[in-house]
């Protein structure tokens, strides 16, 4: 049986320029895998849809999930004022997750802006591989989870402006040390006009790729079909649920 | 003593709550939160007699107190319904509304035939999608159309023919009317009102179809008042819906006329909503002792 869960708010706090890491918690902590996400019920009858956000890190000890979040909409609006000891409704973990096969010892892990709120829960899921993450932000006041990857990983950082890292884009920073680093997959987490350019910087080269998809969603549980992306399948381009089938898909399978 | 028991046309339904076409899937989600067979019944989602890919997305966005969809009738089609899963819904014991529909008459009647087998109980003709008959209209909107479509499929329903309802008409009595005047067993509505948001920064829609139904409490009042008239219009029963988030909202549609209830955005909110309007509506009915039925009707003007 699945279940709604009650969460009780542990932090809430503004981490760099209109992005917020919320810690939560509950009793009743289920087993998840990276890449899975959390569809969160805000405090607010007149904002009825709930938010999914990918599961940025957690601690099964500890029994927490960390959410990292901007704040865009009226939604991540009241979000971020939410105080902690605050219970709010979130049906969690939701989602295919990463499915890291035996042989994926190397690992990129590849996050473009908010993106990379993906990556931190791959680690904590499959401590054994050794990760590379390629962290990609507009400019060095919206970069996150970089000391969360530094512990995980070693962390390569670009950022549009040069103000932090190289200047240029994630991508292309990722293609320049292939040769070096000879990755067994890459996981991604980015905007769709990143994977369009990592599709490219991989043009030739065999090396599984899988994205995490970000939709606007419903309910969260694979009624209610809204949250679809085109998928190529044995019966041809279909359109899969985000939430049941994904959000993690093979890239080279997304229609972009 | 206190009875949930209900009986539209002829079918029974152990309670009067009954989840939405199109928020409920083919029931197997939700049945994995909590029993579905405690329900009423449900409307599938809609089928046609082909598979459909529906509206690219986004096609869903938020409004105040509601929601808007644009799915574009996404489905696997009647065929792969009645294969992969009816059987399974006939081991559960809630009454089955398959709702479809059609972009021409003659799909509509195919698909009425296909859907009269066993294990479905009621169907509900969706009359809200543009159809080709109608110049790309829905035949949902003039009452000369509803009344064709009903007759036309009339004889290839076996089951109890539900009419849904669009609430986007001049005067949705005439609808309801022309309804039953082609030989509906009942109706239910309202299906959702047309809308858009709009992004102001980026000056775009925020659903890629741009248009899309508003759904959620934000049109409870536009529902009551048109069960209400309705209720004035016909005597086939009715089956309220149109934002319906608590026990209290069943209790008023009732009052307004209606037999039965349909929850729609609220499964979507909550995939327990039907369930805990169904218990608090339970106890609302156990602790005063009512009858549901005695309710049907009996708003006081």
């Amino acid at each position: 049986m699945m279940k709604d869960r009650i969460i009780e708010v542990i932090s809430n706090v503004c981490i760099a320029s209109e992005i917020f890491e919320m810690v939560v918690s509950t009793d009743d902590f289920p087993d998840m895998v990276g890449g899975q996400f959390i569809h969160i019920a805000l405090p607010s009858e007149a904002h009825p849809l709930r938010r999914p956000f990918c599961i940025a890190d957690y601690d099964t000890a500890e029994k927490t999930v960390t959410i990292v979040y901007a704040v865009l909409g009226e939604g991540t609006k009241i979000l971020s004022k939410v105080t902690a000891g605050s219970q709010l409704k979130a049906l969690f973990p939701l989602g295919n997750g990463f499915d890291l096969d035996e042989s994926f010892k190397t690992i990129a892990l590849v996050g473009g802006g908010l993106g990379v709120a993906v990556l931190p829960a791959i680690p904590t899921t499959w401590p054994d591989r050794e990760y590379h993450s390629f962290l990609g932000f507009a400019q060095a006041s919206k970069a996150v989870l970089i000391d969360n990857l530094n512990r995980k990983s070693k962390i390569y950082i670009a950022t549009d402006d040069g103000s932090l890292g190289e200047k240029g884009f994630v991508t292309s920073l990722l293609a320049s040390k292939l040769n070096e680093i000879k990755p067994d997959a890459i996981l991604c987490c980015g905007p769709e006009i990143m994977y369009k350019s990592l599709a490219r910087e991989l043009e030739g080269i065999d090396i599984p790729v899988f994205i995490s998809l970000e939709r606007r969603m419903g309910c969260g549980v694979g009624a209610c079909l809204v949250c679809n992306c085109k998928v190529k399948t044995a019966k041809g381009d279909k359109y899969l649920r985000a939430c049941v089938e994904g959000p993690v898909f093979p890239m080279r399978e997304v229609i972009l | 003593m206190s009875n949930l028991k209900v009986n539209i046309a002829g079918v029974d339904f152990k309670n009067p709550i009954i989840p939405a076409s199109g928020t409920f899937g083919f029931g197997r989600e939700y049945n994995e939160f909590y029993p579905i067979a405690e329900l009423g019944g449900f409307s599938t989602k809609g089928l046609t007699l082909v598979e459909r890919d529906g509206n690219a997305n986004p096609r869903i966005a938020e409004s105040p107190m509601g929601m808007l969809n644009s799915v574009g009738l996404q489905n696997p089609g009647v065929d792969y319904f009645l294969k992969n899963y009816l059987p399974w819904l006939k081991t559960i014991d809630t009454k089955i509304i398959a709702n479809v529909a059609g972009s021409t008459v003659e799909d509509y009647i195919s698909i009425c035939d296909k859907v009269s087998v066993d294990g479905v109980d009621m169907v509900e003709l969706n009359i809200s999608c543009p159809n080709v008959k109608a110049g790309g209209a829905a035949l949902g909107i003039d009452p000369k159309n509803v009344e064709m479509i009903t007759r036309a499929v009339r004889d290839a329903c076996k089951k109890q023919l539900m009419i849904k309802l669009t609430p986007n008409v001049a005067n949705i009595a005439d609808n309801a009317r022309a309804a039953e005047a082609g030989g509906a067993d009942a109706i239910s509505l309202i299906n959702t009102v047309g809308g858009m948001v709009v992004n102001y920064k980026t000056r775009r829609p925020v659903l890629a179809n741009i248009m899309g139904g508003v759904s959620g409490a934000a049109i409870k009042p536009i529902a009551l008042k048109m069960v209400w008239q309705c209720y004035n219009a016909v005597n086939i029963p009715i089956i309220g819906l149109g934002g319906i988030t608590s026990y209290t909202d069943v209790l008023e549609f009732m009052i307004c006329g209606a037999s039965a209830v349909q929850i729609g955005a609220a499964n979507i909110y909550d995939p327990m909503a039907s369930y805990n309007i169904l218990k608090d509506l339970e106890r609302y009915v156990a602790e005063n002792n009512i009858d549901i039925n005695e309710l049907v009707g009996t708003l006081k003007v």
